[in-house]
């Protein structure tokens, strides 16, 4: 029993919440925002190393005991993921004071992206599968308000289709799990689990898990499920497309991970080997789109896709190792994607406009970002020692050696073809005949936020060593998931 | 103790990179940086007694020993004979280009980019473990495309750069997939570990996978036929690079690969078939291309593709005189080659052109390059003469290609056709050599078609090649000078045994000779006559080269990607929707068939009433009449009727709480439908063509059915006592409500609650900044 | 009677996504609204139907219909409400923005 589970939920919800009555003084909310957030990233260092150094830590909510009441549980994945959470947020927050406008910022951007931070931390948080349903609505919420933030033509055009897709995705998320509470007769995750293995998912459990698959795979961009992504993300400001590529798709992943790694497991030669098939048609069909255009923000949007590729294809190869890897992927893809996505907000800004064709020898006056997109290139294509290389080295060993040959060849393929998407953006905006362009300053807090991220990328390749034992210790938990099972219930 | 050697020039690059100024008009960067190779040479000279004597070196640090990742370093005869030329031609280079790149140039960046590659090779050569050995031939490729791309703003470079980026990294992964089932099939990433292990390699299925997945990344490497078309576009480099990247050092990386692990594929046919065969098939095809060129570069870049074919060739023969003779080559072209390089660079620096049909008869203006570039060009055409160590191993080589080790079988059968190939090759690059030095020093002066008036070039230039033909010379003179240092050591760790063979020019007339004077006989005839045949040229490669394969092959996959993206990324909801959803039905249904999922039981069920049917079964007309309104109305009045039957379904199935604030929503519901709607157009009729309507259809019912069927068999299969006794026993003694549902709401559940008023703030905080917000003109980085 | 309601259910997500499927924002809403009363039905219908009392605790009462899928049901309302009601507000101002209420001309171009 913890109430420290709580915090990374309430406090941004909290602060998010007052900014409502003096959302016109912007300077406070920007600087308390932040301060906010640090104080959130605090925190969730602090849960990890609790729970790093004694195990998952547990809050009861209404001091109802599992699996009765509404359960929070910070094991070792969450309390990661939360962290990553707070740092993209600390990133995003800078960002967004030196490059939104203020219109937005005044019409509740705050208060959204607060909220949207407190909806992930909980979906990472709880144990509840119904109630993980309400985290994704609430963060859905958020997201909806935000990406129709500023109420721009394509930005209304492009939520209607987002709000449509999720609201479907989301009854269907209720109805199953209608469905699993009408043959467990529990929602709580860890008795799901429980009561599943005693009936070696037997019958209709392993349609059902299906269905449930296909709503996280909705909200994490599985193909064929994720053709509304790449433009609803590329409509509004592009820190809020960081956000989202950063952190939305990857509560899906998170879920089926959690769901398909604790819960779903007895049919592994069913499902998985279905994930994994899944996976090679997703990696080769997002590296495909990322190479279709010339628009750079959709260039960034669609190399969401591969990624969770390779995540998926992590899942359903279910060794340690490859766990292990779909882990530190996971983490690694949310840093350099928000990275990403600011850097092309930047990109466009100095070039008004995000057609690649118009741009050109970029990099006599801005260095920098220059740079700092070919670093972001390597680091995406996982070429080593960055961070991208440890996580696909593991997943690709585990594919090879659970002899999924083929699909490990298509990952290397594509490592290959994500390569040539991003470095086509450094080499025509950045290099060749220097194009006209705007003389701006570029503001730190433009330039600072994807300089760090792209930093702590770079530390987590290099210095694996001090990351990569820890991410094996969690991935073997969930190879492991009976000592979550009693961990929950164990009060009962 | 290695790793602070390789570090050196990162650091180097580092340091340089922090004094960034473009632009210093007084003092030129390289003189500075010319310090670093220079050091290591001599550094790595010290350890050469050592290692002669069969005493290699290691170093161990640790990266991710969690991994298997270490920072081991090993240094052996083959390895040192690398350093010594990366570090000694890399000097080299770096004081030419102090006298080739004006100051004008972004010299920081170009140092950079070059320590960053030195650093790299140098990692390379040394690496013990896979991984790191790949991090480093990453990075080599990296730092080649920022040299090649060097001139930015050209748009030849950037393709150039691009391209060998795509080539080299693709063999990178390839090696990378081979070095990852090598670790899963013998379990340790250490080189001398998996070569300590070759026999249960050998009998690994995987053997043959990893065999040709590690040649693959070799061979992109080393320009091997027919990935070599990147390096005739590499040469858009400042020459330096080309002297130093192109030619001595990064294109031998894969013939390094090959030799470092040839211990461990020797003996295999496909080995020997695969090593042998693209090597000789590249000297031939490299050294015919050459002849072609117009580009004193282009000739260079085909030349070093047909040497390095060469050179590989030699370690697929396999016997202890093939490798001997490839190490001694490997020695012998970076000398002429990186000669040639730098007088070609001369060249165009003085005349302002590389074109060799614009170029003749620079002999009597330019007497010095003309002597250095004689000595190059004939070594490299392997002329009998003892002043040439080009011909010497060359000698070797046609030696070599008569008694091949070839293990069994076919390879056996093959091998009789190798030293036929071997003296094609040979022709042709006698024919190039010739034509690269009697065409730009002898014949006609063009003065009118150069740029410039052209004389000799400054001393500062001279001096690097000037030392090249030294070497030249010397080992052509006494070829035994460095074979127990050098050579001996790095052969006997290629071979895993030592090698001692003494170099002799003279070895009576024997089949070896024969075979070198044919090559000068009918070379020089070819050359005599080269405008009679060079019509050839039209038919071959014509369509076939392989840079034409390059650019389809990239052009495909760019059309082909646009192509099939906006085939499905139409933008249109209904058709994600109708993927999502047939995807949902298929898939679903499929896992039910495969896992017997369907169940169906009649026996735990209420029974039926009339009341609750009839209220059912108007709200199934209700739903299926929502589909046929023409009028908006109409629409919400029976979407109405759906929305009341749902509360009164929940009043008879004796959920009051959920009649109540179903008919409360429903209402306010309906007066949003009907302020939103009026605000909207009128209804059209469906304007969706017959077909896609019944598409429509179809789908909209195979979900509806998958729905009712997953509903039921879950209906079906209550396996377990729900967990809500527990709220009926506690509800009063430990909630303090009688009202169970409301108690779970506020209490047991309370934390949903809590959030689910949270969504419904958001939505109207959304709602709100929707209608509110105005975007003024110029605010933050939107336009 | 349950097998009626899923039948009902499964019924009511068939109009609902077939009406998703159209172009017209307004018939598209209306596909909204019927696909969650088809999913609020079924999680009633999963909790077994007439089992016993309203679960409102009373003298004597022994048997009470589940209250849990009850309780679900009433988040899920009140979530799928505010979450329409934005929706319907969207459309509204999409259609003023982008002066058309049709899916098919809402698809948008590749360079934006």
């Amino acid at each position: 029993m913890s109430n420290l589970v709580i915090l990374p939920i309430l406090i941004p919800l909290f602060f998010g919440t007052m900014f409502i009555f003096f959302h016109n003084k912007l300077a406070t909310v920007r600087l308390l925002s932040f301060f906010v957030l640090l104080i959130n990233t605090a925190t969730a260092v602090f849960i990890v190393y609790e729970v790093f150094s004694k195990g998952a830590l547990i809050l009861e909510t209404g001091g109802w005991k599992a699996p009765y009441g509404i359960i929070l549980i910070a094991d070792k994945l969450s309390s990661l993921l939360i962290l990553t959470t707070n740092i993209i947020a600390l990133a995003a927050c800078w960002y967004a004071g030196a490059t939104l406008d203020e219109e937005r910022e005044k019409h509740y951007f705050y208060t959204l992206f607060l909220i949207l931070i407190a909806g992930v931390s909980g979906a990472f948080l709880t144990g509840d599968l119904f109630n993980l349903f309400v985290f994704f609505e609430v963060l859905l919420m958020a997201s909806y308000g935000l990406i129709v933030l500023g109420a721009t033509k394509i930005q209304l055009r492009e939520s209607i289709k987002y709000v449509l897709l999720n609201l479907f995705s989301s009854m269907l998320f209720v109805t199953t799990v209608a469905f699993l509470y009408s043959v467990t007769g529990t929602v709580n995750m860890a008795q799901l689990a429980e009561r599943v293995g005693d009936v070696q998912q037997k019958g209709v459990l392993t349609a059902i898990a299906i269905l449930l698959f296909v709503v996280f795979g909705t909200k994490g961009a599985l193909f064929p499920l994720y053709f509304w992504l790449p433009k609803s993300y590329t409509a509004p400001p592009p820190v809020i497309s960081a956000l989202f590529g950063a952190l939305l798709t990857k509560v899906g992943i998170y879920s089926i991970l959690r769901v398909f790694s604790l819960i779903f497991i007895y049919k592994l030669e069913t499902t998985h080997t279905f994930f994994v098939i899944l996976a090679g048609f997703t990696l080769v069909f997002g590296v495909i789109g990322a190479l279709s255009t010339h628009n750079v923000k959709l260039i960034i949007a669609y190399n969401i896709i591969p990624a969770i590729g390779f995540m998926i294809l992590g899942i359903g190869t279910f060794s340690s190792e490859s766990l292990a890897g779909t882990i530190y992927y996971l983490v690694h893809d949310m840093i350099i994607k928000a990275a990403l996505f600011f850097l092309a907000g930047i990109l466009v800004y100095i070039a008004g406009t995000s057609d690649l064709r118009q741009m050109g020898g970029y990099i006599q006056k801005y260095p920098l970002v220059g740079w700092m997109f070919f670093l972001s290139a390597l680091v995406l294509a996982g070429i080593p020692p960055f961070s991208g290389f440890i996580g696909k080295l593991l997943l690709l060993k585990g594919a090879f050696a659970e002899k999924h040959y083929m699909i490990a060849a298509i990952g290397l393929g594509c490592s290959l073809l994500i390569l040539l998407s991003i470095i086509r953006i450094f080499i025509m905006a950045f290099w060749g005949e220097q194009k006209e362009v705007k003389r701006i300053k570029l503001k730190p807090g433009m330039v600072i936020p994807p300089l760090a991220l792209l930093c702590f990328s770079i530390f987590l390749g290099i210095g694996a060593e001090w990351i990569y034992p820890h991410i094996q210790s969690i991935a073997d938990g969930l190879a492991n998931p009976s000592e979550y099972i009693n961990e929950v219930l164990k009060a009962r | 103790m290695f790793l602070y050697y390789i570090a050196l020039p990162f650091i180097a690059a580092l340091l340089l990179s922090l004094f960034s100024r473009p632009h210093s008009k007084t003092f030129h960067p390289g003189w500075l940086v010319a310090i670093i190779p220079f050091v290591l040479f001599i550094l790595f000279l010290t350890h050469s007694s050592g290692i002669s004597e069969g005493q290699p070196l290691a170093s161990l640090t640790n990266w991710i020993p969690s991994m298997g990742i270490q920072l081991s370093f090993y240094l052996d005869g083959l390895s040192l004979l690398f350093t010594l030329l990366i570090t000694g031609i890399g000097f080299l280079v770096v004081l030419y280009s102090i006298f080739y790149l004006s100051k004008k140039e972004n010299l920081i960046n170009f140092y950079i980019y070059l320590l960053l590659f030195m650093g790299s090779m140098l990692g390379l050569v040394m690496s013990d473990n896979l991984f790191v050995l790949y991090t480093f031939w990453e990075f080599t490729s990296i730092s080649s495309f920022l040299l090649i791309g060097f001139w930015s703003h050209r748009a030849r470079s950037v393709y150039g750069a691009l391209k060998s980026m795509m080539i080299t990294v693709f063999g990178g992964l390839s090696m990378l997939g081979g070095f990852l089932l090598l670790w899963i099939a013998t379990d340790t990433t250490s080189i001398r570990e998996i070569i300590s292990q070759k026999e249960e390699l050998m009998a690994s299925p995987l053997f043959t996978a990893i065999l040709l997945l590690v040649l693959v990344g070799a061979f992109t490497k080393s320009a091997q036929f027919p990935f070599h078309t990147w390096l005739p576009d590499a040469m858009e480099a400042p020459t330096p690079v080309s002297a130093y990247l192109h030619s001595a050092t990064m294109v031998k990386a894969g013939i390094y690969l090959v030799a470092r692990l040839s211990l461990l594929f020797t003996g295999s046919d496909l080995f020997f078939l695969c090593v042998s065969g693209f090597g000789l098939v590249t000297l031939c095809w490299g050294s015919f291309m050459a002849v072609r060129q117009t580009d004193l570069k282009g000739i260079l870049a085909f030349s070093t593709i047909s040497q390095l074919g060469m050179i590989m060739a030699m370690l697929g023969f396999g016997s202890e005189a093939a490798i001997f003779a490839a190490v001694f080559h490997i020695f012998n072209h970076a000398t002429f080659k990186g000669c040639l390089f730098m007088v070609a660079g001369i060249v165009d620096h003085e005349t302002g052109t590389r074109d060799i049909r614009k170029l003749g008869g620079l002999m009597t203006f330019m007497p010095i390059t003309a002597t250095l570039a004689f000595f190059g060009t004939f070594s490299m055409a392997g002329f009998p003469l003892p002043i040439f160590n080009g011909f010497l191993s060359k000698e070797m080589f046609f030696d070599a290609s008569l008694q091949t080790a070839a293990p069994s079988g076919l390879a056996k059968q093959a091998a009789p056709l190798f030293p036929y190939l071997a003296v094609l090759g040979s022709i042709f690059t006698f024919v190039y050599s010739m034509h690269l030095f009697f065409g730009t020093f002898r014949g006609k002066v063009q003065l009118d078609r150069l740029e410039k008036k052209p004389h000799e070039a400054p001393f500062g230039m001279l001096i690097p090649p000037f030392l090249l033909v030294c070497f030249i010379v010397v080992i052509g003179v006494l070829p035994n000078l460095i074979n127990e240092r050098l050579l001996a050591p790095a052969a006997g760790s290629i071979a895993g045994n030592p090698i001692h063979i003494h170099v002799a020019f003279w070895h009576g007339i024997k089949l070896p000779l024969i075979m070198s004077l044919i090559v000068v006989a009918a070379g020089a005839l070819l050359s005599l006559f080269k405008r009679y045949w060079e019509s050839i040229y039209l038919y071959l490669p014509g369509k076939l080269s392989a840079d034409k394969a390059y650019q389809a092959l990239l052009n495909s996959l760019l059309r082909g990607a646009k192509k099939t993206t906006s085939s499905y990324m139409t933008g249109s909801l209904s058709l994600y929707l109708a993927i999502i959803v047939l995807f949902l039905v298929c898939v679903t249904a499929g896992m039910m068939a495969a896992t017997g999922g369907f169940a169906f039981s009649m026996a735990d069920l209420s029974p039926v009433k009339w009341a609750e049917a009839i209220t059912g079964f108007a709200m199934l007309l209700a739903a299926v009449a929502t589909i046929f309104m023409k009028r908006r109305i109409a629409a919400v009045i029976v979407i109405g009727v759906v929305g009341y039957g749902l509360a009164l379904l929940f009043v008879l199935f004796r959920a009051p709480d959920l009649a109540l604030t179903q008919l409360i929503i429903e209402t306010v519901t309906v007066v949003l439908f009907l302020l939103c709607f009026s605000h909207l157009p009128v209804m059209k009729p469906n304007s969706k063509p017959l077909r896609s309507k019944v598409a429509d259809v179809l789908i909209s019912l195979a979900a509806g059915t998958l729905i009712t069927l997953v509903a039921i068999s879950s209906h079906s299969s209550k396996w377990f006592q729900p967990i809500s006794d527990y709220f009926v026993k506690t509800s009063y003694s430990l909630g303090g409500g009688k009202n169970i549902v409301n108690v779970i709401l506020v209490d047991f559940r309370g934390l949903d609650t809590m959030f689910e008023i949270t969504v419904l703030g958001l939505a109207a905080l959304g709602i709100y900044g929707m209608i509110k917000i105005r975007l003024r003109k110029k605010g933050g980085m939107e336009q | 009677m349950e097998i009626l309601m899923c039948i009902l259910g499964g019924a009511l997500f068939a109009a609902g996504i077939y009406l998703l499927l159209q172009r017209q924002l307004l018939r598209i809403i209306l596909g909204t609204a019927l696909v969650s009363h088809g999913a609020h039905l079924l999680i009633l219908t999963m909790g077994k139907l007439n089992r016993g009392a309203p679960p409102v605790l009373n003298e004597g009462i022994q048997h009470y219909t589940d209250p849990l899928p009850q309780a679900l049901i009433l988040t899920s309302i009140v979530i799928s409400f505010g979450v329409t009601s934005f929706l319907l507000v969207l459309a509204y101002r999409a259609y003023q923005k982008n002066n058309t209420d049709m899916m098919d001309q809402l698809r948008g171009t590749e360079d934006e």
